[in-house]
């Protein structure tokens, strides 16, 4: 009996301690992948910061405020930009971003861009649209994929078949925390500065110009959350797995003491039966 | 010649900062030169050469595509899609994407798929032409 329950805990041990070793290898992919993100991730911002500037300089210095990029209307679709990401065991990561989009994504009037083969995979299950495409892989996704997706959004706009353009991705404040964030990329105007610049010269008509940089800014929004998202993904991964880790070795401590006490057991009960075998002769 | 301050930036980070006295870009109506003390100008850029001339007189040429130039307060600041200093530039794979464009532009379904190919092959050519030049 007590040899038995000695062999379980071995077992335990030996099984607790293999997926420890899984965890503690995944914590160290991730911890390399996440400084490379975080680097990849504040690249991003001078260019973003750039196209913000640019565009309030326009709006402001063209009477563009009364444009189709700017009007808000209730008719149409609203499109969905939803960044999770490409595998799972990242704690709450994917699904803080898919508890987000079914809270505030009305049935019915909306479509869906996702990003990440968990976002994918999310949108297929409730047959959900994606008329725009997709992209399958957050880590491979490049620039030129995002301004294609762009111009696509821009001509989906501009068509009216589409009437808001919501990003949802995880934002990286940092090592610690990640917030799960929504920013409305389009119509304009929520949050741009409306103070009026000295107008620039223009090369060429100012009223071309907005269509010419709302897609590099929708594209160049896109790439920037998909490298914010990318970091948060990789840190969630690091912070789940460290305290995947913690839980193992605090589980084999218990269960190394269980053993040693089984064993002493073992041990005091076969002493009392040589001793009381002793006795009888 | 004075120098002025230039910033050259893409999606994926900051190409170049820092001083210099000239810089040649191809805009949509084509190509311009900026100098030190110019007034305030913005202007969408196409695809193709970018020349910057540095104050120690070095030249840098570079293939981009997309973007915008503008000229703020005396400083000039280039955010392109893609910038590539000539040097940087993968010979091999440019003439990949034009020989694949090429193949999309015969095989385009839709005036949008057309489109998409022509810019790619565009793209490739400026990037080969670049490169090729002595």
């Amino acid at each position: 009996m007590a040899g038995a329950s000695m062999n379980d805990i071995k077992s335990r041990i030996k099984s607790v301690q293999g997926t420890m070793q899984i965890t503690k290898a995944m914590e160290l992919v991730a911890t390399s992948k996440l400084r490379q993100a975080k680097l990849r991730a504040e690249r991003t911002l001078p260019y973003m910061r750039q196209l913000l500037s640019l565009m309030n300089s326009i709006t402001s210095a063209s009477e563009l405020r009364d444009s189709v990029w700017c009007q808000s209307s209730d008719a149409g679709k609203t499109l969905f930009i939803v960044i999770a990401g490409d595998r799972g065991l990242a704690g709450g990561y994917n699904s803080n971003i898919t508890k987000l989009l079914r809270s505030i994504a009305p049935e019915g009037s909306s479509v869906f861009l996702p990003v990440g083969k968990k976002a994918r995979d999310f949108i297929a299950r409730h047959g959900y649209e994606c008329p725009l495409g997709a992209i399958d892989y957050v880590a491979d996704a490049g620039v030129g994929d995002c301004m294609t997706l762009a111009t696509g959004i821009c001509e989906a706009y501009t068509r009216g078949d589409i009437t808001r353009v919501v990003l949802l991705y995880t934002d990286f404040v940092s090592m610690m925390v990640q917030t799960p964030k929504v920013s409305e990329l389009l119509p304009l105007g929520k949050n741009a500065d409306e103070k009026d610049a000295p107008s620039p010269i223009f090369e060429g008509d100012p009223s071309l110009m907005m269509d010419k940089i709302l897609p590099l800014y929708l594209g160049g929004a896109l790439h920037s959350a998909i490298a914010s998202a990318y970091a948060s993904e990789c840190a969630s991964r690091r912070t789940a797995m460290n305290s995947a880790n913690k839980n193992a070795e605090e589980m084999i401590g218990e269960l190394t003491l269980k053993f040693n006490r089984a064993r002493q057991a073992v041990i005091t009960q076969e002493i009392t039966e040589i001793v009381s075998g002793a006795e009888a002769l | 010649m004075t120098p002025f301050k230039l910033t050259v930036m893409t999606p994926d980070g900051i190409a170049y900062e820092g001083e210099a006295v000239s810089i040649i870009a191809t805009t949509d109506e084509g190509e311009v030169q900026i100098l030190a003390r110019h007034a305030d100008y913005l202007a969408a850029l196409g695809t193709g050469r970018v020349k910057l001339e540095l104050p120690d007189g070095t030249v840098r040429t570079a293939a981009s595509s997309g973007g915008f130039l503008t000229v703020q307060n005396g400083e000039v600041t280039l955010s392109a899609v893609t910038f590539e200093y000539k040097e940087d530039i993968d010979l091999e794979r440019a003439l990949r994407a034009e020989e694949r464009a090429k193949k999309e532009l015969s095989s385009a379904k839709d005036a949008r798929d057309e489109r998409l190919a022509r810019a790619r092959l565009n793209r490739a050519v400026s990037r080969i032409r670049i490169a090729r030049e002595k």
